[in-house]
């Protein structure tokens, strides 16, 4: 009866994954006698209409429903604007990064008062926010970039907040949600474009038609059939990268935590103990290498986000056919 | 050891697609979601305008002004030590100047004193001489007061003997004139 084994080892294991619905590793399996196929990852990427709230007592969380609102009808547009976990996440996540803001502000006017550096934390934000505009933005987006700063500067802090929220516990990353990452994107999409208006004018139009007045007017109207639908689904591929780079970024290294904390539940169906020690062991090890990999990845990600932005909008600015 | 691949195997294949099914309808990863983007935008623009009001401009101004403050303190200490090399510049000047006067004074002391020891030893010299002089002089008067004394002890001395000699007779004022007559022609002599 080896298929038989191989089943109830494998319900077993299942079971004893249950409970990580709750992405609460340290939850303590009850054996329930039912046995049932849970999926422990994709709720845990994915958003939801109801969020868990630590709580003292096992099973050490509460799920606490949100309310659902009724739709509302524009035109042929269904709006449904209940919130959802990640509507929460990016409320939490705003309030978060507003309140250490506002008071990295204020620590910084007492200081400017007292005629000296802040320091500590306080200080250790004013560099990000520097090395953010002195060597991100500002030498990427060019001549008289500085009304670019603001967007730029939130855009990195937002993202990087709602990433490093994605690895608190009970925490879900919003970013991690292609309607978060494709709104920034689309949101990136229209300052590069606005941009590229106000800096060049009527000139915006050769960055969609391609008319290089250098070569003879036949190359000129090939190039012109051949590049003008390039340039346009250029505009619109960077936008489209940004989204899924970060969406993917996030999504995928939830995904392999998750499968190697899954995996040390697993194990722990192995019957004998040194194996089963060395086989949950690896899983953990490897779950916490990746958690590290991921508060690099939070940063990066970010990163990558408000650098690739500020290069839009600087070649954007700077294109003169 | 033997069941350990196949319960791996069994939980990361099939186990997560099933799982989804049990919960319902097929999960898209890549389903845009319209409320939540309605909610994305409405919150990153509200902290946007708050951050750009109450944390980028403080901050970023904060950190100007200490740039400027920065940059003040270190153009003024370029400043003072500007003004100290001047200074000290200027306390050289007059330094070497004093010794420079200093040393014209030594010089101009030492020439005056040395002018002055060669008027004293020539007026020193003068003095000997006059009085050297004086006493030349002197001695020469009274060499002639004393040969006229001798002469006229010797005329004296001359007509005694000779009254001695010739007795009374030749006491008359033109034997006197007489002898005198041939005195004066031995002092022409």
């Amino acid at each position: 009866m080896k298929t038989g084994s191989v089943a109830a080892l494998l319900s077993l294991a299942l079971l004893v994954v249950a409970p990580l619905r709750a992405q609460e590793p340290e939850v303590a399996a009850p054996h329930a006698a039912t046995v049932e196929r849970v999926d422990i990852i994709t709720p845990h990427i994915t958003d939801g209409n109801h969020i868990e709230l630590p709580w003292v007592l096992p099973p050490f969380f509460i799920e606490y429903a949100l309310p659902t609102w009724k739709p509302i009808h524009i035109g042929a547009l269904v709006l449904d604007l209940s919130p959802t976990k990640h509507v929460v996440m990016l409320l939490f996540g705003a309030l978060a990064l507003t309140v250490v803001m506002l008071l990295t502000a204020r620590a910084h006017r007492r200081a400017s008062a007292a005629g000296a550096a802040p320091t500590g934390g306080t200080n250790a934000i004013e560099a990000m926010i520097l090395y953010i505009r002195d060597e991100v933005i500002l030498p990427n987006v060019g001549h008289h970039g500085e009304g670019f700063v603001p967007y730029l500067m939130t855009a990195f802090f937002f993202i990087l907040t709602l990433n490093l929220l994605g690895l608190v516990p009970f925490g879900s990353t919003a970013t991690g949600n292609i309607s978060v990452t494709a709104t920034m994107a689309i949101m990136t999409f229209l300052t590069v474009e606005i941009a590229g208006v106000r800096a060049n004018g009527l000139g915006y139009l050769n960055t969609i038609f391609y008319w290089d007045t250098k070569q003879p007017l036949f190359m000129r109207i090939v190039l012109f059939l051949i590049m003008s639908p390039v340039e346009l689904i250029g505009k619109f591929t960077k936008p489209f990268a940004l989204a899924i780079r970060l969406f993917a970024n996030m999504t995928a290294g939830h995904i392999v935590v998750l499968a190697f904390v899954g995996m040390i539940f697993t194990f722990s169906a192995v019957e004998n103990p040194a194996v089963r020690v060395v086989a949950m062991g690896l899983p953990a090890i490897m779950a916490v290498a990746i958690m590290m990999l991921e508060l690099l990845v939070a940063f990066l990600q970010a990163f990558i986000f408000t650098l690739l932005s500020a290069v839009f909008i600087g070649q954007m600015r700077a294109s003169h056919h | 050891m033997r069941s350990l691949l196949p319960v791996l195997v069994a939980f990361l294949a099939p186990a997560s697609a099933a799982a989804s099914e049990v919960a319902g309808a097929k999960v898209n990863l890549l389903d845009p979601h319209y409320g939540l983007m309605f909610w994305t935008i409405l919150i990153f623009i509200a902290v946007l305008l708050v951050l750009n009001k109450y944390a980028w401009n403080p901050i970023l101004d904060a950190v100007r002004g200490r740039e400027k403050s920065l940059t003040d303190a270190i153009a003024a200490a370029a400043a003072d030590r500007d003004s100290a090399a001047r200074l000290l510049a200027e306390h050289r000047a007059a330094i070497e100047a004093a010794r420079t006067e200093a040393q014209r004074y030594i010089a101009e002391g030492r020439a005056t004193a040395e002018s002055m020891r060669g008027e004293m030893l020539e007026q020193t010299r003068l003095q000997q001489g006059e009085i050297l002089e004086r006493a030349r002089k002197e001695i020469e008067s009274e060499k002639v007061k004393a040969i006229d004394e001798l002469r006229r002890e010797a005329v004296d001395l001359a007509l005694a003997g000779a009254g001695k000699l010739i007795g009374q007779r030749l006491d008359g004022p033109a034997d006197r004139g007489l002898v005198e007559q041939y005195l004066a022609t031995l002092g022409t002599k």
